[in-house]
């Protein structure tokens, strides 16, 4: 009830100079709050054409909180080419990832920027090889995962023939670092990734490179750490800190580095 | 013939391998392969030589294809 | 020194010295999409090299949380010859480590080969030139760095 008045108000301040009658405006519906979105948009079907960025109108009274909301409405209602990854809505599954009014950011966990003045921009990833619209090659992070043998190594097993037990001072370790979706966030948003992502890891490898290098169960840190010790790998890291800046979860991968670094140092 | 740019050796060292992955194919299918490969690369002859990033995308795209249908568990295409 | 290979070019009158110089310089072509092997292969890291990885970020810190003391202490006490030797190295070793990790950064090897060697050299001729300068400083100024250091503070 309460809001229902709330709303209405706020439709008559919106309607000032419409053609419609005030008294109408407040019966009805609520006066559209139509936000626009610049969307990045290339087909690879047409690769001559170049990228370009195509305005969409939403109302936001028809639309969910977040940008994903948006997309989604936009892909329904308006336009069904456009492309981009999504599944969990709830920013745990790190598909959504892009970068919304220039900032990497997973897109189910961006508000819209209620300002309808304003035009929110949304581009893929930066510094990432566009597969499609707003869809990044995320090829060549994978592999860089993959280097870092992200799984439990152990040469013995315990006695008992069950898990490895840990104590709960050696899982708080974890914490900060086994949240990471993976997203890419961090890592494209670092300006020496940009740069050297070929043979530098990002933050976002680095910070799981971590996760096992303290886990108290692994035992396989010689060989974790051997694989840092050049120029390349880890220490491209100038301690920028984009990547804690950017991480929509919140988490700190350039502390991680730093961490990694130290124990090297006295390795 | 005049000196290739990098871009354009990249290209036809993408078609040579593509011409040369089809002899691991079952024989009978090999000219169909054939085929498929001259198509898929005339299908972007008209791209001019300065779009760079066309062609840059376009072997990208070329080699992860390479890559799924050296697989010898495609034998056949049409 | 560096020989450059510059292009000829139709608009090559009108273009910039540095624009002819910049695209003169030869780049290694990368794999597309930056994948080496297959897209299931892990990414293969570089040869571990402990000089340049751990050993090097280490005396770079230790280098560089030395000087600060170095540069107060003539302002506490007095300058000393020996202080002023210590202050003059590190800061030329910081200042090499300095431009090292820039030319690692932007002119890496894989990227432009053997340039990221001449740069290299280059470097070390700079540095060579710096250190023959904080030698003219020692000998000729009063008081050496130290002195400069403190003289500036008094201004």
């Amino acid at each position: 009830m309460f809001r229902s008045i709330l709303r209405q108000t706020r439709a008559l301040n919106g309607f000032t100079n419409g053609s419609r009658s005030l008294a109408t405006a407040a019966a009805s519906k609520p006066a559209p709050r139509l936000k626009t979105f610049k969307i990045y948009r290339w087909n690879p079907d047409t690769p001559e054409v170049e990228p370009k960025m195509q305005s969409y109108d939403i109302d936001l009274n028809e639309c969910g909180p977040m940008v994903l909301d948006a997309i989604l409405k936009i892909k329904n209602e308006q336009d069904a080419t456009l492309t981009f990854r999504r599944s969990c809505r709830e920013g745990i599954c790190g598909s959504c990832a892009m970068n919304i009014g220039g900032r990497n950011t997973l897109a189910c966990l961006c508000r819209i920027e209620t300002d309808t003045s304003k035009e929110t921009k949304i581009y893929p990833l930066p510094h990432m090889f566009v597969v499609r619209d707003l869809v990044p090659d995320l090829t060549h992070f994978y592999k860089q995962y993959k280097s870092i043998q992200p799984y439990l190594q152990r040469d013995t097993h315990p006695a008992d023939g069950r898990e490895n037990l840990q104590s709960i001072e050696d899982r708080a370790k974890l914490d900060g670092l086994y949240e990471c979706i993976l997203c890419a966030c961090c890592s494209t948003s670092c300006p020496s990734y940009w740069w050297n992502q070929q043979e530098y890891l990002g933050p976002a490898v680095l910070m799981q490179a971590y996760r096992w290098l303290i886990d108290s169960r692994d035992q396989a840190s010689g060989i974790r750490k051997e694989m840092l010790q050049n120029s390349m790998s880890l220490y491209r890291c100038h301690t920028i800190m984009n990547c804690a800046r950017t991480c929509p979860k919140g988490l700190n991968p350039g502390r991680a580095i730093a961490e990694i670094k130290k124990q090297l140092a006295f390795d | 013939m005049a000196r290739l740019s990098g871009m354009q050796r990249e290209v036809l060292k993408l078609y040579r391998g593509c011409i040369r992955i089809i002899r691991t194919k079952p024989i009978e299918n090999q000219e169909h392969w054939r085929q498929f490969v001259r198509e898929e690369f005339r299908k972007n002859q008209h791209i001019s030589k300065k779009q760079f990033n066309v062609i840059e995308h376009l072997i990208r795209v070329g080699h992860k294809r390479f890559e799924q249908y050296s697989s010898p568990q495609i034998k056949d295409i049409h | 020194m560096i020989s450059l290979v510059t292009r000829p070019t139709l608009t090559g009158a009108s273009r910039s010295g540095a624009a002819l110089l910049i695209r003169g310089i030869k780049t290694i072509p990368q794999p597309p999409g930056y994948i080496v092997g297959t897209v299931n292969d892990a990414y293969v890291p570089p040869k571990p090299h402990k000089a340049e990885g751990s050993y090097h970020w280490t005396s770079e810190r230790i280098a560089a949380f030395a000087l600060a003391p170095l540069t107060l202490a003539p302002l506490v006490g007095g300058t000393s010859t020996i202080l002023d030797s210590t202050l003059s190295t590190i800061l030329l070793y910081h200042c090499y480590t300095g431009f090292q990790s820039c030319i690692t950064d932007y002119i890496p090897k894989r990227v432009y080969g053997s340039y990221h060697n001449y740069a290299n050299y280059l470097l070390i001729f700079g540095t060579g030139v710096a250190g023959y300068g904080l030698y003219k400083i020692e000998t000729s100024e009063d008081g050496g760095v130290t002195g400069i250091i403190k003289k500036t503070w008094n201004a």
